[in-house]
């Protein structure tokens, strides 16, 4: 094929429209007769025993049809799976329990589920259940929680559920060569996702005694779970996932699903439950704090010889997928630089907190704030300037990640995203007022886009050309609002010469259309794209060989242009693509195809000491921010923003840019304001009067640059970018910070409060 | 953890009069009961649904066209149903009251200014209400009115502590006040807050009057640093008939700085909060003086 007809091109999506009429019907936006209202009744207290619990009271409100608790649940305790098929062993699989029982282990902890009439006799049937707590001590504090003697918070002996390490050379010998060594503690806040609509479903039993689930969740593959909570053979339980206004891997580990399951089976009428903001932000999971160790040794010229990083994550008071988050942010550890000498040892522990879990990024911000503070700590100790000290430092092509070897085989943009995001920043904003400071920060960094490796990831995609020359996909992606769903008809139009409007896509339904796997771990452009360009290009071949042969001509003359086959790209020379696929079904030719395909596969690596593939490949980008500090006040401004990333084919560069810019506010947010603060475990910002995010007002004029180097593993040499284009601003606005007050804010977020408490200190210092 | 739901639970009657006549009977009938004036509810509702708040008896005042008026004829005169975003529309209060433009500019996004009231934000009674410090510098006064006749009240002594104020059950505020103000002063708002949209870590407004190089008369107050907005007499005592210079103006935020009873707080600390009003204090004591027409 030469020239693209419809891939990178800035189309708009094909649920544009729909989106914008607010026709389109989100999960909060269905209901059905009869319907039922749930609700949860959540604990009261971090860390307690449970000692009984009476639903006599409420089980006599009138309009009360069901009350649930931990002994109604068949299989209340089952271990917690993300779609994989793959075994991979325990320590990546923690306990799935649906309901506390005997003991609850964070604040907010689902207790009973009740279903009722309406919403109000729920409520007040929540009111009604008596539930005796004894209160225990609890523990908080991820480095307390890993001393011997610690409350527990699980039964296992220990509250450290995950170790990872990495690294190659000799740590030793390579502080012993550096001329300079920086130490430094870094330390990043839970954040909320605080996605536009919160997590919420209904459930009901079709006439085939299926449970039917319509829920918004990144995971369809769920179903199973559900399925093994209630007993139910896995067919018996069917997901139709709805459209999403974001999900930022909080819809990632079950939500509402297996308690609209339980209830919808109880009561055998249709369930409704939709989380307030309140409930979402106190008991679903949380971004990882991490404390983050680190130093790093360097030559006086900037070269960088040791680096030793030590990481403890928060897991909570649950595993979800505490363990792999700290996998990734291990592996991430030493970011994109080549270091002979690197050692990292990280680890995840349960405490009394609310969990953790998947958020946008998935252990790559965390790490990417300490190491990127250190380099630009290091920049200035040297006085080599903050591009140059990346420049002679970074991976490229063929190069080697230094925390596991795996050895970069596609295209790496490094240190050209670097330059590319320096350069944008133009000439310094003038600012004559005394106390207004301005200064640019950069930072570099990586993320993987794809599942582990070993997770033998794999996505299907079914693709049928009919009789009129229409065309119907079927594919399991669920689709956030990054506009997965849409990706997957640009390919298809691209591939058949067909229009976006010739598309119907049924999608996310794990009855009716192919398991295209989760839509995480920006894996969906590679994953389903791969998939649906297999199927895709499978058609094509077909209907092309039939009119090769109708033209009497060598298929390698043919293309499918506009709905028409045209041989040589002249115009007056084509067959009409209907015509052809007449003849198709004459000859009896399948003009449908369902693809498979497969992500490259490894073993299981041994955790303590992870070498070689792990990812299936990484995504690079930079970061670069001009901010006014007032040195009063310790307000910040973000000025200039940019960013740049490889992103290998921008197949829509509209829905590229969206990600970049999103991406840069959602990191901006985090390095600024958010910050889920909990006080023995309690949320101290239960709803978004506590929990500030910015608003359109707060976002600055954000500059992205597309580098497309078509050197990525998805369809016409795609990159991920949904996760990664959160990673790296943080420390880019903060080593900004530093270059205009010279003050280094070492904790998320960095509040003028901060900010200011740092100038006195200096002041009062100097 | 209070049971948290995005409906109203409570049962209570509900009550739109279309005249202030049958307002005032209303408050006078239920005087006894937990009987609440619903203007743009931006508050009320907010408290109904997630502190429990009770209501046995809701009035929507926002159909009487008796309070939907602003007159600007000698002052300015304000109906209790307008909303602030028509406020904010008014060429008068930005020119002559940019402290209480400003200060409803800062408050929220325009969805919220579509329904909220100035008398919602005082008889709220946060310590963080953004119209608070510029109607008392600016001495605004408030209309009550009851079956047993009316009176009014100046908001600096209507309000008395968190969500406390003066009024009785029977009343209600139909309009706010404010006087003329005289063409030799100046005055002005600030706030600092988390992001653009949010409620303040501190507020502040400063009113004053020139003469010359002196300043004649002033007033100082600020919000979110004690349990209600405050006046910072003794700053205002420093400057008060004084001839202006910057190390005045140091001093007297330094001054307005020290008189304030800040406490920690999700939004932010005491210890910052002192330090922003000294900060605040001085720039807005300069804005308010070359609005003035004073020189530095
Ligand atoms: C998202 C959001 C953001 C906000 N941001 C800000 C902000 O930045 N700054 C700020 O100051 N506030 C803010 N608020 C609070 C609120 O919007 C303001 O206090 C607003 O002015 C309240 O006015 P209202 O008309 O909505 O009051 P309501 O909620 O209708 O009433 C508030 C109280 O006043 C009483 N009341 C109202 N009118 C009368 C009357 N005429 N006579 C007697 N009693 C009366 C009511 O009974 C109730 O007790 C915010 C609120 C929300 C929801």
């Amino acid at each position: 094929m030469s020239e693209f007809k419809i891939v990178g091109k800035p189309i708009p999506r094909h649920d544009a429209w729909s989106k914008v009429t607010g026709d389109l019907k989100y999960a909060d936006d269905f209901s059905l007769p009869g319907m039922l209202f749930a609700k949860v009744l959540r604990s009261k207290y971090p860390a307690a025993k449970i000692i009984s619990i009476n639903i006599h009271k409420a089980e006599q409100l009138k309009g009360v049809q069901a009350i649930l608790t931990a002994k109604d649940v068949l299989h209340n305790e089952t271990v917690t799976k993300f779609g994989q098929s793959t075994e991979v062993g325990k320590g990546f699989e923690g306990l799935y329990r649906v309901l506390a029982d005997k003991e609850v282990r964070f604040m907010g902890e689902a207790v009973a589920l009740v279903a009722a009439d309406t919403e109000e006799i729920a409520e007040e049937a929540l009111d009604l259940i008596v539930v005796e707590y004894e209160p225990l001590p609890g523990v908080f504090d991820p480095v307390e929680a890993m001393k011997p003697g610690a409350y527990l918070v699980g039964e296992n002996g220990t509250n450290i559920i995950g170790e990872f390490g990495c690294g190659q050379g000799d740590i030793e010998k390579g502080f012993a060569k550096a001329e300079v060594i920086i130490k430094d503690t870094y330390k990043v806040p839970f954040v909320d996702h605080a996605y536009l609509e919160t997590e919420g479903g209904i459930a009901w039993i079709d006439d085939y005694g299926v449970i039917n689930i319509r829920v918004g969740s990144q995971v369809i593959e769920h179903f199973r779970d559900v399925a093994d909570v209630l007993g139910l053979p896995h067919n018996k339980v069917r997901y139709i996932g709805t459209m999403m206004g974001g999900g930022f891997g909080g819809k990632e580990d079950i939500t509402v699903e297996t308690y609209l399951a339980l209830l919808t089976w109880k009561t055998k009428k249709p369930v409704r439950l939709v989380y307030t903001r309140e409930e979402s932000i106190l008991s679903h999971s949380k971004r990882h704090p991490f404390i983050m160790k680190y130093k790093v040794g360097a030559k006086k010229d900037g070269k960088l010889v040791a680096l030793d990083a030590e990481l403890v994550a928060d897991a909570g008071a649950y595993p979800y997928l505490s363990p792999w988050v700290t996998l990734y942010a291990t592996v991430n550890a030493a970011g994109p630089y080549c270091i002979p000498n690197v050692r990292v040892k990280s680890c995840c522990v349960l405490t009394n907190n609310t969990f953790t879990s998947a958020n946008r990024g998935f252990g790559a911000p965390q790490p990417n704030f300490a190491y990127e503070s250190i380099m630009d700590e290091l920049s200035h100790k040297l006085n080599v300037d903050s591009l140059e000290i990346r420049r002679i430092n970074c991976l490229t092509t063929g190069k080697a990640l230094s925390t596991t070897g795996q050895v970069f085989k596609t295209h790496v943009a490094l240190p050209e995203v670097a330059e590319k995001a320096w350069a944008a920043l133009g000439e310094p904003v003038e600012c004559k007022e005394e106390n207004r400071k301005i200064g640019r920060g950069l930072a570099i960094g990586l993320m993987s886009y794809g599942r582990m490796t070993f997770l033998h990831d794999s996505s299907r995609s079914y693709v049928r050309l009919e009789s009129d020359g229409s065309v119907l996909i079927r594919s399991g992606i669920p689709d956030l609002g990054g506009g997965q769903v849409s990706l997957l008809c640009q390919i298809v139009a691209e591939e058949l010469g067909i229009p976006m409007s010739r598309i119907k896509i049924y999608y996310s339904d794990t009855a009716l259309t192919p398991l295209a796997g989760t839509t995480t771990a920006t894996r969906q452009t590679y994953m389903s794209g791969n998939a649906t360009l297999k199927a895709a290009r499978e058609i094509r071949k077909r209907v092309i060989n039939k009119a090769a042969e109708m033209l009497n001509v060598n298929p390698e003359k043919l293309d499918i242009i506009n709905e028409k086959i045209l041989v040589n790209y002249d115009q007056s020379k084509y067959l009409p693509l209907v015509k052809v696929i007449k003849a198709c079904n004459t000859a009896g030719i399948e003009l449908f195809c369902e693809a498979q395909f497969n992500a490259p596969f490894t073993i299981t690596p041994d955790l303590l000491n992870i070498r070689g593939m792990t990812f299936p490949d990484f995504t690079f980008g930079a970061q670069a921010v001009e901010v006014a500090v007032d040195t009063e006040t310790g307000q910040i401004e973000v000025l200039k923003l940019v960013t740049c990333y490889d992103v290998g084919k921008a197949i829509n560069p509209l829905s590229v840019e969206g990600q970049m810019e999103g991406g840069s506010i959602y990191g901006m947010g985090y390095a600024l304001i958010e910050e889920v603060i909990m006080e023995k475990g309690i949320t101290m910002t239960p709803s978004f009067a506590e929990y500030i995010i910015p608003t359109a007002v707060d976002v600055p004029d954000v500059k992205a640059i597309l580098v497309e180097s078509g050197g990525g593993l998805g369809p016409y040499g795609a990159k991920g970018i949904g996760e990664p284009s959160c990673s790296i601003i943080a420390p880019a606005i903060l080593n900004a910070i530093y270059d205009a007050v010279g003050v280094r804010i070492k904790s998320l977020p960095a509040s003028p409060e901060k900010i200011i408490r740092a100038l006195k200190k200096d002041y009062f210092e100097k | 953890m209070s049971t948290n739901t995005k409906i109203l639970t409570q049962e209570f009657e509900y009550f739109a009069p279309k005249t202030l006549e049958e307002t005032l009977g209303l408050l006078c009938k239920y005087k006894d009961k937990n009987t609440k004036i619903l203007a743009g509810g931006t508050d009320l509702l907010v408290k109904m649904k997630t502190i429990n708040l009770n209501v046995d008896y809701l009035i929507n005042i926002k159909d009487i066209s008796e309070l939907n008026f602003i007159n600007t004829d000698g002052g300015l005169k304000i109906g209790a149903a307008v909303p602030l975003s028509h406020i904010e529309r008014v060429g008068k209060v930005k020119e002559k009251y940019p402290a209480l433009y400003e200060g409803i500019k800062s408050m929220a996004a325009i969805a919220i200014r579509n329904m909220a009231t100035i008398p919602g934000n005082i008889c709220n009674a946060s310590p963080a209400g953004d119209t608070i410090p510029p109607l008392i510098v600016y001495s605004a006064e408030l209309k009550l009115v009851s079956k047993r006749g009316e009176r009014t009240v100046q908001v600096e002594d209507f309000i008395t502590g968190v969500g406390k104020t003066i009024i009785k059950a029977d009343e209600l505020v139909t309009q706010v006040n404010i006087p003329e103000i005289n063409n030799n002063s100046g005055s002005a708002f600030s706030k600092k807050s988390r992001v653009k949209a949010d409620i303040a870590k501190i507020n502040l407004a400063i009113w004053l009057e020139r003469d010359g190089n002196f300043c004649k008369y002033c007033k100082i107050v600020l919000g979110s640093v004690f349990i209600k907005a405050v006046r910072a007499k003794k700053a205002e005592d420093l400057l008060r008939e004084q001839i202006v210079n910057d190390d005045l103006f140091i001093k007297v935020a330094k001054k307005a700085s020290e008189e304030i009873k800040p406490i920690d707080d999700v939004r932010s600390i005491a210890e910052y909060r002192t330090d922003l009003a000294q900060v605040m204090v001085e720039d807005s004591l300069k804005l308010a003086w070359g609005r003035a027409g004073g020189e530095l």
